[in-house]
């Protein structure tokens, strides 16, 4: 093979590349602006309707006449804003207050205070747990009372406590949750970042008719296709390294929001973390271009390009949403997989978890399938009913 | 400099199974010698040109270029030789002076000589007013010289030319006409196809009449008048394909 009419394809591929608008909006334009809009995005409507939620949960329906002494004010010194009504479970149904309280007797004559709460809002969710640990409160407060009344010690409620330990570092689960859905964000980005400029070298030729004139030059069928391989690669590569440094320049500036930073422990994106995210992504580009020019050569044009890519992109997405799901973690058959492994690499990444050996498992396979697909489309550039369907 | 021996390609089609395109086909063309291929549409004379531009393969027979065999040596009939169809083929994002180098440098153009070349067929076509012009910018006549350009940056001893001025104006069409004269006083070996009974008898040297993929005649004019009866070379292609001549029966 000739490395001097490989490099010759490839400077012309990039040359066309940069000079094409919709490569550039793909590959450039949506990465740089799309992660930190939605980023910016989900800050505004996280913190906006956990806002929402706050001031909406201390509204409870407590009934016009309360038959308990102590809970009006339990609830009261708790920060709850009561609203005494007729119907208390009316008005949490009509979402005129998050929650409510009802009294009633037990079948053993106890008295019962009955919550009424709608599942389906968050407000109603958090006013529950305020109201239960208020009441639960006043339960101990009232037993207290009575044992100390009797002569016997409140200590006989708690003969022994329990206590949780998580081992997890602080905000592990917070990091993986987002470290997948950044690996979900980066793959596809990679994926139709290089679609553009995979059916462009191909289906694009063909449909310009300038395709022939290329297999009429002194270059190869094998160094036509790995100049145009390598171009592609290199479009998905920019587009994976612009997702990554848009995602850091998010993390940088606080597009992320500060809920969603004191979650993951205040973490920051270090250059380890960045240059670990680039290597991570540089056999992920690979593949993509590989796989993309290999199915866009039999496409006579570009609109027939796009198509036959289109299944390619709903192959992607499953894999990639399947590493992004939370307990879904690489064990060494499934580091094989294209997309998912990457998806799980960039996931531990962000959790600080990642191993020598996933790294090298993921970049191995998928240097594999790159090849793979490079001979693959050697193959169906050298098919003449493919490259001269009419 | 060409010599086909024996040339064959057929193409499958599921519906019709295996159909020829090109049966058998021989011929040889010396250096400075313009060789013409004429045929109606669907003929083989694209199929032909492609064979021997090494795009395709051949089902059977060879052909050598240059001392290079298109079997066992594509890459040397390649470099030796300078491609163009009626398409242009041309980079639209691209500058003139980009694919030059582009397709210099696939040629195997050393620095030095390259820019040298593109500077001698920029002069010579007339180019330099828009060699940094994108191509999709310019208009046909000014693609069309591009094309030559291109065609000839590595400056090949053979030149297959497929329908060149196909789609062209007058002036355009005179501008090829032009550069295949001037390239075989070079010393150049040239085939070239066309529809254009005028322009191959204005030009060819000697020209070969290819129906349904068979090599019906071939000879210079006086050989092709003598074997037929005819004079003008519309005549002789219509009486070859069994085709009477409608606009001379009127005329009688």
């Amino acid at each position: 093979m000739n490395g001097t009419a490989v490099t010759t394809i490839y400077r012309k591929e990039l040359l066309e590349l940069v000079r094409d608008r919709r490569t550039l909006i793909s590959m450039v334009l949506v990465p740089i602006v799309a992660i930190p809009a939605l980023f910016a995005v989900m800050h505004y409507f996280l913190s906006s309707s956990e806002k929402q939620a706050e001031q909406e949960s201390v509204k409870v329906a407590v009934p016009v006449r309360i038959g308990m002494p102590g809970l009006e004010q339990a609830l009261t010194d708790a920060g709850f804003q009561l609203s005494p009504q007729e119907n208390p479970r009316a008005a949490v149904e009509g979402k005129k207050v998050a929650a409510a309280v009802e009294m009633a007797n037990g079948e053993d004559g106890q008295p019962v205070v009955r919550m009424y709460v709608d599942g389906s809002r968050e407000a109603s969710d958090a006013a529950a747990a305020n109201m239960r640990a208020a009441l639960e409160g006043l339960k101990a407060e009232q037993v207290r009372a009575a044992l100390a009344g009797s002569g016997v010690s409140e200590k006989v409620l708690t003969p022994f406590t329990v206590s949780k330990v998580d081992v997890a570092p602080k905000g592990k689960k917070a990091k993986k949750m987002l470290g997948g859905m950044i690996g979900y964000m980066i793959i596809l980005m990679i994926f139709s970042g290089c679609l553009y400029p995979a059916v462009d070298m191909t289906a694009g030729e063909k449909e310009r008719r300038t395709l022939e004139i290329l297999l009429a030059s002194p270059a190869g069928r094998d160094e036509i296709v790995l100049g145009k391989i390598l171009a592609a690669s290199t479009a998905a590569f920019v587009t994976g390294c612009l997702n990554i440094a848009s995602i850091a320049f998010s993390f940088q500036s606080g597009f992320i929001g500060n809920d969603m930073r004191a979650m993951m422990d205040g973490a920051q994106m270090t250059p380890l973390m960045i240059a670990l995210l680039v290597a991570a992504v540089l056999p992920t580009a690979i593949t993509a271009a590989s796989v993309m020019i290999t199915i866009s050569s039999f496409a006579k044009s570009f609109k027939e390009g796009q198509s036959y890519l289109t299944p390619l992109m709903m192959l992607v997405i499953f894999p990639a949403v399947i590493g992004m799901l939370p307990g879904m973690d690489a064990n060494p058959r499934l580091a094989l997989l294209p997309v998912f492994n990457v998806s799980q690499l960039i996931k531990s990444i962000f959790a600080g978890d990642y191993t020598a050996s996933a790294f090298v498992v993921s970049f191995a396979s998928n240097l594999v399938y790159a090849a793979i697909a490079f001979a693959v489309a050697v193959r169906v550039f050298k098919r003449e009913n493919v490259l001269f369907r009419t | 400099m060409i010599r086909v021996s024996e040339l064959s390609k057929s193409f499958h089609d599921k519906k019709r199974g295996e159909v020829p395109a090109l049966a058998g086909v021989s011929f040889e063309v010396n250096p400075g010698e313009i060789f013409g291929i004429l045929g109606p549409n669907g003929a083989g004379k694209t199929t032909m040109m492609r064979l021997l531009a090494t795009v395709l393969s051949p089902t059977a027979g060879t052909a050598s270029i240059a001392g290079h065999d298109i079997g066992t040596d594509p890459a040397g009939v390649r470099s030796s030789i300078g491609f163009l169809s009626g398409d242009m083929g041309l980079y639209g994002r691209l500058t003139p002076r980009e694919i030059l180098r582009f397709f210099g440098q696939l040629g195997g153009l050393e620095k030095s000589t390259l820019e040298r070349r593109i500077g001698e067929v920029t002069e010579l076509l007339d180019l330099k007013s828009y060699s940094g012009t994108r191509i999709d910018k310019l208009s046909t006549g000014m693609r069309q010289r591009v094309a030559i350009a291109r065609t000839i940056v590595h400056d090949p001893p053979v030149l297959i030319l497929d329908e060149p001025s196909f789609g062209l104006d007058v002036p355009s069409a005179r501008l090829i006409e032009r550069f295949i004269l001037e390239a075989r006083d070079q010393g150049k070996c040239i085939v070239f196809s066309t529809h254009v009974m005028e322009e191959a008898e204005y030009l060819c040297d000697r020209i070969a009449v290819v129906h349904q993929g068979k090599l019906r005649i071939i000879g210079t004019m006086d050989e092709l008048r003598a074997a037929t009866g005819k004079t003008r070379l519309r005549e002789i292609f219509l009486d070859l394909l069994g085709i009477e001549d409608i606009r001379l029966e009127t005329r009688a």
